[in-house]
């Protein structure tokens, strides 16, 4: 792997992120520092203002809700004012506010706002950590996925996350496309493949016809807001409403903390539920019932029969886009040889079973439904920098939404139909209005609908200088260009003297060109700044973490310590374990920091089984 | 090599000695199929014979895409054949999409056709013409529904007869033949009207029925379908789909309940029971202030609906109200 320069395939999930590469023609995927194969797509800014990635991220978001963002791809390249955003900020911990253009959307973070591709960036940033100390070098060439039905603005805004983390992104490809590559990767295959991915946040179905090693995309659908966190809803307002009743009213959705909580039991029990039949939920001490009163606890018993009731219509729906991406594609379910499960959401039997009934075959279990994506991303990527000789591949994707402008009377008029092979380009005339007219203004939309209104608006570009002349004598042939990420740019010239029109882009959801520059300037500062104090800083503040989340669980898990003999040593030995963390930071002490970050971790994980509500060890008094 | 593979085409000596990574044989092919691109057909820019079938475009596309398409070049230096390549590929991929549809594939050949090929088809589609122009007059001899031109009077006559007996769709049906034979009929238009008014009263009595029937096995779902369809028949009558908005609700199916009950008040906004299902709706989807709005006017409007009475009683002591 040393004379060619490495590469990776990122799965940016909403979650979860993977990372993947091909060591001599083999996909496989690199596990992090920490040894894990999924990330959490988390990132949390500590009390101490140090900025925390991935698992360490996830595992303080209970005592540290207000500061930890997950789910941020439910977010990226959305506008604001958007319905998801403000769904979104009725139940996430954390706070969003609209940018200084007042079109995209920001999160405050550790007293900081962040743009949504800033966020990502930091997520990518790890993955890409965790690569180069798998090499030993540096990396920067990459494929990332994005959900095929992400318009426009969610894939450039995913690109600029790319480039912020100091990515050079090679290609925007589609999950689903990337799972089929995976699959089909080095067999030998003619025949039509559905990919059914059920994701963390996102559905997305791609019908695709794969021969001679072309993977031709002929049809795609989905749903951008559908996807696991909707399954931990259903659970968590569940468990929230049946705790109401059965504690005269006590609202659980009042405190960030005890939220965080929940999801994470809800998240936990959807899990067990689809090996088991039955989930124990139990959260003790979760809400103050009031002063003087004991604190309340939640146990409750969720069966894999009540979780299918909750979640009914979701199935359904993902059915529903099913059936049409098949109706799109003009093919029947009986003419699909192939259907791919890709998405952690895709284990439920639930889920399975729809797609069973109604492809009428079993869905293929030759994939691992959470690798598959970075797998195929890395392919992609190996594919686009060297020649293959024999295994190579040719990815034909298509466009997931009519692409076109708003005409007069607040119509969508197409330009670019849906499921169009990319790249792709069309071009349009359009004519002045006005005698001296001197500027057009066009909106450019996405979507399904007749009414432009209805539809997501990627940006408004204004033709100005414009030759003056009479009404309907100047022509300015537009021409719209959709390139292999699925990314739209748009291009102007006069017809008659053939030239170049100047286009001003307004009202994108999306960081500007200057935007953009500032933050990858302010990323390289802290790039140096992070490189002089290296792996020392990094220990340290993981240690920090560790020690502030062991001192946050301490008053929550003492009276239940303090009840039996095992526990009181328990206690004494996080004490021992704490004091010893602390000398070696104050040391700086490289070697005694790495032996005692286990034993904060197991401290940790102990403290947690107890909050969780697993018995106590030794019994109690 | 064969000498005219490139039909005698002139290749540009900068474009082939460009500095690129492409050996001299494949910029032949790329600078040739690109001067092309407008003039060839669509079976042209995929190298197959005229009329070729879908299935063989869509074939020729896969392999011609893996020689042009421009990701088949990683790390190489393409210079101005990049370009090329991109619109070499968006044109075929233009070809294969109008080739692999059998309607536009038929329809390019026709308009493609070369000229033997089209004087062929020609002659064969006049004679066809003939030959269907020759049917339609044979049958027009014989057909009974055109005999019956000199019967209106007897259809609307029949037609009143019915109306009198009650069978109200075969009055329809009668009227309805007639108006198609003579549209100028104004009394059978008129009479129509009124046959349609009562013949889908009685569907929609008859879908009431069948509805009530359906509720009593317990099947919500066909039981909420008949109401529906009762009330689609019948728009005048608001018992209809406040019945059908009610089953939906007790299916928990909440959108439809939602669209039913809404439009019960639309057709009754005065319908004290119209108000109330609505107020049931909206307070199962959540709308607890809408619920109680609706309950209100429902109770004004009809004093005596003591379940009305009942709901909005509970919904002011909700607890997360």
């Amino acid at each position: 792997m040393s004379e060619i320069e490495p590469f990776v395939g990122i799965d940016l999930g909403t979650t979860n992120s993977v990372v993947g590469t091909v060591i001599d023609g083999v996909p496989r995927v690199i596990a992090s520092r920490s040894g894990q194969i999924l990330t959490p797509s988390v990132v949390a800014v500590s009390k101490n203002g140090k900025r925390l990635v991935g698992n360490i991220a996830k595992r303080q978001a209970i005592t540290n809700a207000e500061n930890t963002v997950f789910a941020a791809k439910r977010l990226i390249g959305r506008r604001w004012g958007a319905k998801e955003v403000e769904d979104a900020r009725k139940v996430l911990p954390y706070q969003l506010v609209p940018g200084p253009d007042g079109h995209d959307v920001r999160v405050v973070l550790g007293g900081r706002t962040f743009a949504i591709p800033e966020v990502s960036a930091m997520v990518l940033a790890e993955l890409k950590a965790d690569a180069e100390a798998f090499f030993g070098r540096r990396v920067s060439k990459a494929v990332i996925t994005v959900p095929a039905y992400f318009n426009d603005g969610q894939r450039q805004a995913t690109k600029d996350a790319g480039r912020i983390a100091g990515l050079d992104v090679l290609r925007i490809i589609n999950e689903p496309t990337s799972a089929a590559l995976a699959y089909g990767f080095g067999k030998q295959m003619e025949k039509k493949v559905a990919v059914f991915d059920l994701g963390g946040g996102t559905f997305d179905i791609s019908i695709l016809d794969i021969g001679k090693s072309v993977y031709d995309v002929v049809a795609v659908g989905g749903d951008t807001y559908l996807g696991g966190e909707d399954f931990d809803r259903r659970i968590m307002d569940w468990l929230t409403f049946s705790f109401a009743k059965e504690n005269q009213g006590v609202d659980l959705r009042q405190d960030k903390m005890g939220l965080q909580r929940l999801r994470d039991a809800a998240e936990k029990a959807k899990i067990e539920l689809s090996a088991t039949q039955g989930a124990n939920i139990h959260l003790p001490f979760l809400a103050a019932a009031g002063e003087g009163k004991a604190a309340l606890h939640l146990a409750k018993q969720l069966s894999r029969e009540k979780l299918e009731e909750l979640t009914k219509d979701l199935v359904d729906r993902c059915v529903q886009v099913t059936e049409r991406a098949l109706r799109d594609a003009g093919v029947r379910p009986a003419q699909i040889g192939e259907v791919l499960l890709v998405g952690g959401m895709t284990r439920m039997p639930r889920v399975q079973q729809a797609v069973k009934q109604f492809f009428g075959r079993e869905p293929s279990r030759g994939v691992h439904p959470e690798e598959v994506v970075a797998l195929g991303a890395a392919i992609q990527a190996h594919a686009l920098l060297y020649p293959q000789k024999d295994r190579e591949v040719l990815l034909l994707d298509v466009t997931p939404q009519n692409l076109g402008i708003m005409v007069v009377g607040g119509y969508f008029a197409t330009i670019i139909p849906k499921n169009t092979t990319v790249p792709t380009s069309q071009t349009h005339v359009f004519t002045t209005v006005q005698d001296q007219q001197s500027s057009v203004r066009i909106a450019v939309l996405q979507g399904a609908s007749d009414k432009a209104i209805e539809n997501e608006l990627l940006g408004e570009f204004i033709l100005d200088g414009i030759r003056p002349g009479k009404r309907g004598e100047v022509e300015i042939e537009v021409a719209f260009d959709i390139s292999a990420d699925g990314i739209v740019g748009v291009s102007a010239r006069d017809v008659d003297t053939g030239q170049r029109q100047s286009i001003t882009v307004t009202a994108t959801s999306g960081l500007t060109e200057d935007e953009l520059r500032r933050i990858l300037d302010e990323n390289l500062d802290e790039l140096l700044e992070r490189k002089q104090s290296g792996e020392l800083e990094r220990l340290r503040d993981r240690a920090e973490a560790m020690i502030s989340e062991i001192e946050t669980l301490v008053p929550q898990v003492k009276d239940a310590l303090t009840r039996s003999r095992f526990g009181k040593d328990a206690l004494q030995k996080a004490d021992a374990v704490v004091a010893r963390a602390r000398a070696a930071i104050a040391a700086q002490d490289l070697q005694q920091m790495t032996a005692v970050e286990e034993q904060l971790d197991r401290t940790i994980q102990l403290f947690k089984g107890l909050v969780g509500g697993a018995p106590i060890p030794g019994g109690e008094a | 090599m064969p000498v005219d593979r490139y039909q005698g085409f002139v290749f540009n000596v900068a474009d082939l000695s460009e500095d690129v990574d492409i050996d001299a044989e494949r910029r032949r092919e790329i600078l040739f199929l690109h001067a092309h691109l407008s003039d060839f057909t669509h079976w042209e820019v995929l190298s197959l014979p005229w009329n070729a079938t879908s299935e063989a475009a869509r074939e020729a596309y896969r392999d011609r895409v893996k020689v042009f398409h421009p990701d088949r070049y990683p790390g190489k230096r393409l210079g101005t054949y990049r370009a090329r390549l991109e619109q070499i590929f968006r044109r075929l991929t233009e070809a294969r999409d109008a080739l692999a549809n059998e309607t536009t594939r038929a329809a390019y050949a026709t308009r493609t056709a070369p000229a033997d090929e089209f004087a062929r088809a020609e002659a064969k589609r006049l004679d066809d013409e003939e030959r269907s122009k020759e049917r339609r007059a044979r049958l027009g001899r014989t057909n009974p529904m055109l005999a019956r031109v000199g019967r209106v009077h007897e259809l609307v006559q029949r037609g009143r007869q019915q109306m009198a007996e009650g069978r109200f769709s075969q009055a329809l049906n009668d009227f309805a033949t007639a108006l198609a034979i003579d549209p100028t009929l104004v009394d059978a238009k008129a009479l129509a009207q009124e046959a349609r008014r009562r013949s889908n009263a009685e569907k929609a009595k008859d879908l009431w029925d069948k509805a009530h029937a359906a509720e009593a096995v317990n099947n919500l779902e066909l039981a909420q379908e008949m109401a529906a369809a009762a009330a689609e028949a019948d728009p005048s009558n608001p018992r209809y789909p406040v019945f059908a908005a009610r089953l939906a609700l007790r299916r928990g199916a909440t959108d439809a309940a939602r669209s039913l009950a809404e439009a019960a008040v639309r057709v009754a906004p005065g319908h004290g029971p119209a108000r109330e299902v609505l107020g049931e709706v909206l307070a199962a989807q959540g709308d607890k202030a809408g619920a109680r709005r609706e309950l209100e006017r429902a109770l004004e409007l009809d004093p005596g609906l003591e379940t009305a009475r009942e709901r909005l009683k509970r919904l002011r002591w909700s607890f997360l109200g």
